[in-house]
């Protein structure tokens, strides 16, 4: 295809495009911007990866190139120009918005994908792990994991951290309006009663049925990836005849939305969003974040390497590297959740970063939160989820 | 002349051949899924069981309830669409000068090249209850509190009625301009007043341009949700958002396909009984048509360079 | 100018008819301004016309605002600065998939608008049996959820890509393309077909009479009428294109996210304000570059500007 092309013409900057139109005709100006065209089909389509099966990591020499497959705007600009330019390889960063794509995605490629490093979420992990879609680490080349809190080590996705390994962990709350709701909400009971009078109307709830359900689950202390019929169908009936009629919104990030602009009272949110928005909100004393007992939620979005990735050692050389104490850093303060480093709080303290009680949680609070896991019981509260969702829009 | 005719329609062969290739083959597929079941925890889709159990699931009483709304919001959206669209595509079709057309209809898509996630948290910032505007309605009296609009079916519609817009605009503004001045002064010579002239000549004579406008609005309508839930949160529940939840968190493909089917099918089903509808209301007036304008003209002295219907032909149009 | 033998008779009727209508409307231009006097009906559909023109550019003019917003958050206004503009500098993957957008629009929108003229030219000129099932199809693209056409095209994509070797369907933007042209041919195709629809083939026949090869009558007449179809149709399929955002985080591949797909997953981690920044530049280089288009027309002439008109429907 590309043989008997014409050779590469250099596209004029925009400045001398009028300079350039003066001296030719209209219609050489639009053959021209035709082959310019098709200069820049040509240049963008750059000879595709490598689709030999990629070899296990040894510790070799780095590679030029890496690529990250990771959510939006999740990693802090400086590590990643550093790494570029501590190390060498160059860093491309695609994103996605949904785990559930992230798997589409590299079950349709079969190895092939062409991502290196891939940030799923803890709860699909067992599902990546069966369908043969990531590869495990050779730690030796991770020394970092040293610097890694114990505690956000060893999960029940991956307890070994074989294959992935903690990069931001948060949990679930909510946030109310002090000046609205005058009484003190601590638990997901309190929550759901505030839902049906005060906030009635002006509440919402994250847009996943893992939260939703599972703040009932955790109000009655129960075991919330429960497969019981039974206490899926009265939870189904608390959540769509009592609480659905009282929800204005199904919002995974009110904290960039709704505490900023004050449009609603009470709003279920994890961590980091409620802290990004209480402190950019125009008067945070309004704001009330609370982690509700009895029981609440661990998740973890973690590093991991897709099989089949075409640059195994930049990736692990990418991943230690972003272990390292100053990179640990320099995330947390970017993204607002805790990437589950040694020794962080003190020192974001003493650097002075705001609402750290909003990100770092001592053990008692760690021991009230609790993983998802993914089993039969997942269409099930779709379905719930959906109900839920046609009874508060009627 | 049946070998042009042969060679003309082969034009059509590429578009053909293109969406046959990437588009009915994989969605073949997808409706292949849907005869299918979810295998496990795990798994997204297997075939090796077919059955209609997945439409029986995918007919639930929450797909019909969020059909209804989705239904509701597609056919408020499209005809404010058509209300607020259509004078603007008359004016440019036949009040601007030839030469600031081009520059108009340009300025139409302008702001539709900016995200629609970023031009929708645009309305969220405009409509927001402690926001400029509402600020200054509640200053100069207009409103007693704050600006209630956000996540209610109003801004909804608006919200809709925006993103859609230009797709309703470009299509009618192509249509009204190829009706011409020339018929138009012709009626006006006639005597006819402007509405006379605008129901008799211009509105049957765009008529395919008024469906392709239509169309293209109520259509994407019913299978959009994002716009929908970011303004009107829970009141924008949309059945396209159903089909979604299948195929992402539920990781049923094969009853998302079941419900995309189902939705699909419904679609159409609901065209077809709109244009049955629109034919009924239109006969009446189209037999009256007929009479005045088929009779009593002389068939020799056609004007030559006429680009529209002949005064031989019928003025209705068909698609 | 053409030698005169070489001019067609259709063309003189073209462009007899549009000197007509440069003579009816010069004296707007030369002569001491007599416009025929406005009606309130032309007052109020011109009042209308701009009150709509506000509505769509509302949002726009609040993004440009919070675009100077040196805040953390897009919706948060803390202050006004240029930051959000220098920090797109220090974000390549913000300009790669503004840059990726932008090709892959311009690609798809070519071959939609393309496939999508020829076929509506078809449809209106040489209609069939076969028109039927073409719309049926048409309408069958339009009617499909995003979603479904996304989980549909990804592997089919792999299958021609990896099974059977097509290199081609391995990358970022030729994927990109083919998903996003799939309804912007529909579209066109509508449009290009209503346009033409139900007129009389007169000027083709009259070409034809005239001894024009079937080619020379499609290129000088049938697409010329169809012009303002293909151009609105053309732009359509772009704006379409540009906001593609399931299918083509679906089939997208190693290095060529969209600006859709990017936005989208950044609500995650909360817009910041170099979305609007972003959005503000690519507004700029809209406006400029429409606007060399139209000092391009005007330079080159009357004979352009009569072109134009003719583009537009005058």
């Amino acid at each position: 295809m590309t043989a008997s092309r014409t050779p590469l013409r250099i596209l004029a900057p925009e400045a001398s495009a009028p300079v350039i139109m003066r001296e030719l005709s209209r219609r050489r100006f639009l053959s021209l911007a035709a082959l310019a065209g098709g200069a820049t089909l040509l240049a963008a389509c750059s000879p595709g990866g490598s689709s030999a099966p990629a070899p296990g990591a040894t510790g070799g020499d780095l590679e030029n190139s890496l690529s990250v497959y990771t959510w939006g705007d999740y990693d802090s600009p400086e590590v990643v120009s550093s790494f570029t330019s501590e190390l060498g390889p160059k860093v491309t960063l695609d994103s996605y918005s949904s785990n559930e794509e992230l798997i589409a995605k590299l079950i349709a490629a079969k190895g092939t994908s062409g991502y290196d490093i891939v940030v799923p979420t803890g709860v699909f992990i067992p599902q990546m792990i069966e369908n043969g879609l990531l590869t495990p680490f050779n730690k030796d080349l991770l020394p970092n994991l040293s610097n890694m809190d114990p505690a956000y080590l060893g999960r029940a996705w991956d307890p070994n951290n074989d294959y992935s390994v903690c990069k931001a962990a948060g949990t679930t709350g909510f946030v109310y309006d002090k000046t609205v709701i005058s009484r003190e909400l601590k638990t997901w009971d309190d929550f759901f009663d505030a839902a049906q009078n005060e906030a009635s109307g002006r509440t919402s709830m994250l847009d996943d049925p893992a939260g939703i359900i599972g703040a009932y689950f955790w109000a009655r202390d129960e075991d919330w990836n429960t497969t019981d019929e039974a206490e899926l169908d009265a939870c189904r009936q608390f959540l769509v005849e009592q609480i659905a009629p009282h929800i204005s919104a199904f919002d995974s990030y009110p904290g960039t939305n709704s505490i900023p602009q004050g449009t609603h009272v009470l709003m279920q949110s994890w961590n980091g969003d409620a802290r990004l928005g209480m402190l950019e909100s125009s008067d945070p004393d309004r704001w009330q974040w609370v982690l509700p007992g009895p029981l609440t939620e661990l998740w973890m979005d973690n590093w991991a390497i897709a099989a089949g990735a075409p640059h195994p050692e930049a990736a692990h050389a990418f991943i230690n590297y972003s272990m390292a104490p100053e990179s640990l850093y320099l995330n947390l303060d970017y993204i607002g959740y805790n990437v589950g480093g040694k020794g962080l709080l003190e020192q974001a303290e003493a650097e002075g970063m705001e609402m750290t009680d909003l990100i770092f949680f001592d053990e008692a609070q760690i021991s009230t939160m609790r993983e998802q896991e993914l089993n039969e019981s997942q269409s099930t509260r779709v379905e719930i989820w959906n109900e839920m969702k046609a009874a508060a829009g009627a | 002349m049946p070998k042009s005719r042969s060679a003309g329609a082969a034009l059509a062969v590429p578009a053909w051949a293109w969406l046959l290739l990437f588009f009915v083959a994989p969605v073949a597929m997808v409706i292949w899924f849907s005869f299918g079941y979810k295998p496990g925890i795990f798994g997204t889709h297997a075939n090796d069981i077919l059955s209609f159990d997945r439409y029986v699931e995918a007919m639930s009483p929450t797909f019909f309830a969020t059909f209804t709304n989705t239904l509701w919001v597609g056919i408020i959206g499209t005809v404010l669409c058509f209300l607020i669209g259509a004078p603007v595509a008359y004016w440019m079709a036949f009040k601007v000068k030839p030469q600031r057309r081009g520059i108009l209809i340009a300025l139409v898509l302008v702001p539709f090249w900016t995200n629609f996630l970023v031009r929708t948290i645009g309305w969220q910032v405009i409509l927001a209850p402690e926001g400029w505007l509402s600020t200054l309605l509640q200053g100069v009296g207009v409103l007693d509190g704050p600006l209630e609009l956000l996540y209610t079916r109003t801004a909804v519609i608006i919200g809709v009625v925006y993103n859609y817009l230009p797709l309703m605009i470009l299509p009618l503004f192509v249509a009204f301009d190829r009706v011409g001045p020339a018929l138009r002064e012709a009626s006006k010579d006639l005597g006819a007043g402007k509405l006379t002239t605008f129901f008799r000549v211009t509105l049957p004579l765009s008529q395919p341009g008024i469906i392709a406008g239509v169309l293209l609005v109520f259509i994407p309508l019913m299978g959009d949700y994002i716009t929908a839930t970011v303004l009107g949160g829970a009141k924008g529940n949309m059945v396209g958002q159903l089909v979604a939840s299948q195929f992402q968190t539920a990781q049923n493909w094969a009853l998302g396909s079941a419900m995309a089917v189902l939705l699909m099918l419904t679609i159409m089903v609901t065209i077809l009984v709109a244009a049955i509808i629109i034919w009924l209301v239109a006969l009446p007036f189209r037999t009256r048509n007929r009479l005045v304008l088929g009779s009593g003209t002389d068939k020799t002295d056609r004007p030559d360079k006429t680009d529209a219907a002949s005064p031989s032909a019928p003025v209705e149009v068909t698609t | 100018m053409t030698p005169p033998e070489t001019v067609t008779e259709t063309e003189t009727l073209l462009n007899a008819r549009s000197r007509e209508m440069a003579a009816s409307s010069a004296p707007t231009k030369s002569a001491p301004r007599r416009r025929a006097p406005m009606t309130w009906s032309d007052i109020a559909f011109r009042v209308w016309g701009i009150a709509v023109m506000v509505f769509l550019f509302l949002p726009i003019i609040v993004i440009v605002i919070y675009s100077f917003n040196t805040g953390r958050l897009l919706v948060a206004w803390d202050g006004f600065g240029f930051d959000a503009f220098l920090t797109i500098l220090e974000k390549p993957a913000i300009q790669n998939a503004v840059r990726v957008s932008l090709i892959t629009a311009t690609i798809s929108a070519v071959i939609a608008t393309v496939l999508g003229t020829l076929a509506g030219i078809a449809m209106a000129r040489y209609p069939g049996k076969w028109v039927w099932w073409f719309l049926g199809l048409l309408l069958l693209v339009s009617v499909t959820p995003e979603i479904v056409d996304a989980v549909a095209l990804l592997p089919f994509l792999v299958f021609l890509g990896q099974d059977l070797g097509i290199g081609m369907f391995n990358d970022g933007i030729v994927r990109l393309s083919v998903g996003s042209s799939l309804f912007a041919t529909a579209v066109v195709s509508y449009i290009v077909r209503a346009r033409l629809v139900g007129q009389d083939a007169n000027l083709e026949e009259a070409s034809a009479d005239l001894y024009a090869k079937p080619f020379t009558t499609f290129r000088r007449v049938t697409l010329a009428l169809a012009m303002p179809a293909v151009l609105a149709g053309f732009l359509l399929a772009f704006t379409l294109s540009l906001d593609n955002t399931i299918v083509a985080a679906f089939v997208q591949v190693s290095g060529t996210t969209p600006w859709p797909v990017y936005v989208l997953s950044a609500v995650r981690s909360g817009l910041r304000p170099e979305i609007a920044a972003v959005s503000t530049v690519m507004l700029l280089l809209t406006l400029v570059a429409l606007a060399l288009v139209a000092l391009v027309l005007k330079r080159a002439g009357d004979s352009a500007t009569e072109i134009a008109r003719t583009m537009t429907g005058g």
